[in-house]
């Protein structure tokens, strides 16, 4: 019943031996070569640790979030905070927010013009002489300069507190914390930027001599810090994970120069698929960082597995080539049929349409085939090269593992458990399974780019912190887009007003515009009375002569009017309707503020009329919001208009500042949003859509979820198909695939039930599980079927199974299982959770393996019949 | 502190006024002259003229303006309103008034300052959609015409009593000029060049730097011409230099000396617009 060899791959691949042993160096050069090439291809490195590249360029929601972006100038900002333990509004410390200010303001890279802070902020207030009698309106900057006394700073407070779109943003609530909100022009810049304002921030002692706590933080600043530790963490991280696998090895083997063999297989899948990556023009993302740490333990394992059988089959004197080519012969199908599984676990991810984690599968899967390819090469090569002394050292060193140690007689009395309690273990398995389904059920859909740095980091104390003090620092926009209407009566007018005019340079102009517009009018929804044709129809009047100037009129009138009709955002009812949804909004608690136009109108016509409450509304008519909004514009930092709304007053958007990044609650926000808009229409048909970076996470974690369902199926049925035609047998089939099932699904009941929020890194486990514990399952089954074969007993088997299969099983188990351990020393989240959740994946499905499976094989053999134990 | 510094303005211009009228500048306190050049001007005769040249032409005015305001985007936003002008004497105060026609959900929006050079200028603001007449007043001129990159204070002239000026260069057609705000905190930048047409003396372009020395504003005269034998700037743009966004401002069916009565120049020509003088 032994699987038949597929002879036409064992022949070449003799014949690929054979040219292995004969000619070592080739095979060295080759290899050299490659790992040269690679090696130059490493200094291009390109890190991408922007989460936006989570979904491809081309995602609806990606194109929209940037568009928005750009049509509303809305930039990457650096959030400062300084937090006092009384009040921020004190001479001293204002002085200090100025100072500090006016320093980042000079640093390069950060945008001027929108950098928010106290003293580059307008205020508009009342103007009272000395007996309180109203002499006007004020424009004046909130805080030119710091004040000196204490009466002055509270004055600012004062102001502050009737200033809506400052309140809250930038000083908190509380008044105890004050923020910088700093706009830089790449958020690539964001490190360097936050540097330079750390070290402005020690720079001032009057931080300190005042005890106020300075804070960074903002999303651009986490990726970019993420990005340099992520640096920092593959150039430690990887080496440890090669110096832990090589004092295994050494612990295994005790033979430097053996050993020596499995690491230049391992150094050169690593630095070959990291340089491929880089060469081909891929960023190296958090998933990709990953890679190298992989790929190492992975890349040693069949290598182990070779080292150990030659050690078996090899005696003093023998040839060692002629014993390395049976070897080879023995091991190469069960080497390539993980190998493919493996890879194909990897590949998989390929099918999640989220690209670093294509790219993250891709490389995998093919390094996972590489190292193949390397060790049933490169290693025979060597071997069969190695001096008789080294060959001898290398027996004795196989002996001594073969010696009974603790591992061996645990595996043992493991053995004898399996099949003598093997129903007590179904039915365990079982409940534990149904445990798991119910853990899996709990799991939660969460996650957030700040928590990728470990509670203790600078960045997740200044993110509590301020997020605690003010309304938030995670952003959403919310934006509103009137669904242009046609605009037929206008269009006929115009086009009859034009057509009657006399031929002109004018008249052709403004003809070729229209029928250009006509022209495309069903793939462009842009309106035809825009400001661009306002403009072309008053140049002409500048230019045309008197006689032309009538029609030229006209069609201004026409043009001007319909283009005035489309300004949805200028509409009071529309604008009452929305400053009710921000107050619904806010009042749900997931949203700690908005601001928006409806703030922008209401603060000014408050200040133009008496300055009291009861004026904070929104003007009667459009014209009084847009004469409203003029003033507004009157002031210091007009372009800050142009954040809330566009300039054709067709589009708006609401700022929403959340004090929490966690993909959660922005899906409650606007499912929240969604449901509100159901039960309470706009006055005006207006389509509503999000953007920010808050939404953007919640679209590739919806996008994950899904596509990552879809990898682990796909590549379940592919692996389940391999196993079946490995071993021509439907039940070994089903057998192989029970411990990764079970694996599997324990994994993520461990993952529900300790509330662990379902993020990238947990995400990408199942394939990897997938990949890996299958290979175990592979070498238990294919052991078990040829002792069953030998010993013509099934318990006669499984008792030899217990002995050396199962130690490489375990030994294997541990190689990995140790090589992911230096994950556990980062300093970022990410990389900890797979570390932990890798190791944990190894000792289980081993486990799972050595436990479940001579369970079952004996229940089955019992059921079948008896007296016989074939199988 | 605010008021100190007024009352040394005040001081300053009143001096300054007094001084333009003997047609004599002694006072060389504050301007200075370079003496390597050939120059045959002082300075300050030089930077009064091109203040007259610029904002005190013919006895009185009236213009159409139209300003086409672009973001960094390239967005392209249009504001038209007529400029009703009155000198009370040449380089001294002035009245004005802005009637906005375009776009039209701000039409008849009227702006009225009375210019004063010894003191802050007045300034109401008539909306007529709030009917509403509101006095205005600003920390500082500095602050956006309307969101335009013109500065209030582009619009209604600086007071050269505010800046110190140093002649750079001279060649046979235009003076450059170099000039430092006395009180660096009252504005945005740190200098400014102006070039000086000598045919003329209307400043063609001025630079403005910021603390680290980079200009970060520019303005720029794109068109000039001779109406009834006064050279009228009738195109110009502001540019912000950090990120290409730009205004220009073009001028139509200016007049001069039409004889504006002084009675238009108040609250009444705001919510009654004078149409005689508007066409």
């Amino acid at each position: 019943m032994r699987p038949t060899d597929t002879q036409g791959s064992i022949l070449n691949y003799q014949r690929l031996l054979n040219f292995a042993i004969a000619k070592p160096k080739v095979i060295y050069s080759i290899v050299l070569m490659l790992a040269v090439l690679s090696l130059a291809m490493l200094p291009q490195i390109t890190i991408d640790t922007d989460p936006e590249n989570m979904l491809s360029q081309d995602a609806p929601a990606r194109v929209f979030h940037n568009k928005i972006k750009t049509d509303f100038l809305m930039r990457d900002m650096i959030v400062v905070g300084l937090v006092s333990d009384t009040s921020v509004f004190t001479p001293e410390t204002l002085t200090t927010i100025a100072q500090l200010t006016n320093n980042i303001l000079l640093i390069d890279g950060v945008i001027k013009q929108d950098l928010l802070s106290l003293n580059v902020v307008d205020n508009i207030s009342q103007l009272t002489d000395e007996q309180g009698v109203n002499q006007g309106v004020l424009f004046e900057y909130l805080m030119k300069t710091a004040p000196t006394t204490t009466q002055a700073s509270i004055e600012i407070q004062q102001a502050v507190k009737r200033l809506p779109m400052l309140d809250n943003t930038l000083v908190s609530g509380d008044d105890k914390a004050v923020a910088i909100y700093v706009p830089i022009i790449a958020k690539d810049q964001s490190y360097i930027i936050a540097e330079k304002i750390r070290a402005l921030a020690t720079k001032l002692p009057a931080i300190e001599q005042n005890h106020l706590a300075f804070h960074i933080t903002g999303l651009p600043v986490a990726e970019d810090q993420f990005g340099y530790e992520m640096f920092v963490q593959m150039g430690v991280a990887a080496p440890l994970a090669g110096l832990a696998i090589f004092l295994l090895l050494w612990l295994f083997f005790r033979n430097f120069a053996l050993i020596i063999a499995p690491m230049v297989v391992a150094m050169s899948t690593v630095v070959i698929i990291m340089g491929s990556l880089i060469g081909l023009g891929f960023t190296v993302h958090i998933m990709s960082s990953m890679i190298a740490i992989f790929l190492m333990p992975i890349a040693v394992v069949d290598s182990v597995h070779i080292l150990s059988e030659f050690a078996d089959r090899f005696k003093s004197g023998d040839d060692a080539a002629k014993t390395i080519k049976k070897v080879m012969g023995h091991l190469y199908k069960p080497m390539l049929f993980t190998s493919i599984t493996s890879a194909v676990g990897f590949y998989s991810l390929m099918l999640t349409p989220i690209p670093p984690v294509k790219v993250f599968g891709a490389f995998i899967g093919s390094g996972i085939l590489l190292a193949f390819v390397l060790t049933i090469t490169y290693i025979p090569a060597y071997i069969a090269r190695m001096k008789p002394e080294t060959l001898a050292k290398l027996q004795r060193a196989v002996a001594l593992m073969e010696e009974k140690g603790r591992l061996a007689n645990m595996l043992e009395q493991l053995g004898i458990f399996s099949v003598k309690r093997s129903k007590l273990i179904l039915v365990a398995f079982i409940a534990l399974f149904a445990v798991s389904v119910v853990g899996v059920n709990r799991i939660i859909i969460n996650d957030n780019p700040v928590n990728w740095f470990k509670a203790d980091h600078e960045i997740r104390l200044a993110d509590k912190v301020l997020n605690q003090h003010f309304a938030g620092t995670y952003d959403a926009w919310l934006v509103f887009s009137n669904n242009n209407t046609e605009q037929q009566t206008a269009l006929d007018n115009f086009s009859k007003v034009l057509n009657g005019a006399n031929n002109s340079l004018a008249k052709t102009t403004i003809s070729q515009a229209y029928q250009q517009w006509l022209s495309n009018n069903e793939s462009s929804k842009v309106s035809f009375f825009n400001q661009d044709l306002l403009i072309t129809i008053d140049d002409f009047s500048f230019s045309a002569s008197e006689k032309e100037q009538p029609w030229l009129e006209q069609l201004y009138k026409i043009s001007e009017q319909a283009n005035n009709a489309q300004k949805t955002f200028t509409d009071p009812k529309m604008l009452n309707w929305l400053a009710k949804l921000q107050t619904a909004i806010v009042n749900q608690g997931d949203v700690g503020k908005i601001n928006s136009l409806t703030d922008i109108v209401s603060t000014v016509n408050r200040e133009l009329n008496s300055g009291d409450d009861k004026d904070f509304a929104i003007p009667q008519s459009s014209n009084g919001v847009a004469q409203t909004l003029l003033q507004f514009q009157s002031s210091h930092r007009p372009h800050d208009l142009w954040h809330f709304v566009s300039q054709d007053y067709q589009r708006t958007l609401l700022w929403l500042q959340m004090n929490s990044g966690d993909n959660q609650h922005m899906a409650n926000v606007v499912s929240w949003v969604d449901n509100y808009i159901n039960k309470n229409p706009p006055p005006v048909d207006v389509t509503h859509q999000w953007a920010g970076k808050s939404y953007l996470n919640v679209v590739w974690q919806d996008a994950m979820v899904s596509g990552m369902i879809d990898s682990l199926l796909s590549s379940f049925v592919v692996v389940f198909f391999i196993m079946v035609i490995l071993f021509r047998s439907l039940k070994y089939g089903l057998l192989a695939m029970l411990p990764l099932t079970f694996t599997i699904t324990m994994i993520y009941g461990l993952v529900g039930w300790f509330g662990k929020a379902y993020d990238m890194p947990i995400a990408v486990l199942s394939a990897l599980t997938l990949g890996l514990s299958i290979d175990f399952a592979i070498h238990f089954l294919q052991r078990v079927r040829e002792l069953d074969v030998e010993q013509q007993s099934l318990r006669l088997a499984l008792k030899a199974m217990f002995q050396e299969p199962s130690r490489a099983i375990a030994r294997n188990a541990i190689v990995i299982a140790i090589g992911f351990t230096p994950l556990l020393l980062s300093p970022l989240m990410p990389y900890i959770t797979v570390g932990f959740f890798l190791a944990s994946i190894m000792i289980l499905s081993a486990l799972v393996t050595l436990v479940l499976l001579p369970a079952i094989l004996t229940l089955l053999a019992r059921g079948n019949d008896k007296s016989t134990t074939k199988i | 502190m605010m008021n100190n510094v007024n009352k040394y303005s005040k001081k300053i211009a009143l001096s300054f006024a007094l001084l333009i009228l003997a047609n004599t500048s002694p006072h060389a306190e504050n301007v200075s002259l370079e003496r390597t050049s050939h120059s045959t001007k002082k300075v300050s005769d030089i930077i009064d003229q091109a203040n007259l040249a610029s904002y005190y032409a013919g006895e009185d005015g009236s213009t159409e303006a139209r300003m086409i305001i672009v973001d960094e985007n390239g967005n392209r936003q249009m504001r038209q309103f007529t400029i009703l002008r009155k000198d009370e004497k040449d380089l001294g105060d002035q009245h004005m008034l802005v009637f906005f026609s375009q776009p039209s959900n701000v039409k008849d929006t009227v702006f009225r300052v009375e210019k004063q050079l010894a003191e802050d200028d007045n300034r109401w603001l008539f909306l007529p959609a709030l009917d509403l007449v509101k006095r205005i007043s600003a920390g500082d001129k500095r602050t956006s015409f309307v969101g335009s990159h013109f500065y209030y204070e582009d619009v209604s002239g600086r007071n050269p009593i505010e800046d110190n000026f140093t002649l750079v260069s001279e060649d046979k057609d235009t003076y450059v000029i170099s000039a430092t705000p006395k009180d660096p905190q009252s504005v945005e930048f740190s200098r400014y060049t102006v070039k000086i047409d000598k045919s003329n003396f209307l400043p063609m372009e001025t630079t403005y730097f910021d603390q680290s020395q980079q200009a970060i504003r520019k303005m720029t005269v794109l068109e000039v011409k001779n109406i009834d034998g006064i050279p009228t700037v009738m195109k110009s743009r502001i540019s912000n230099l950090s990120n290409n966004s730009y205004t220009e401002m073009q001028f139509r069916r200016v007049k001069y000396n039409l004889g504006l009565p002084d009675n238009i120049f108040s609250e009444r020509s705001m919510r009654t617009p004078p149409k005689a003088w508007l066409n």
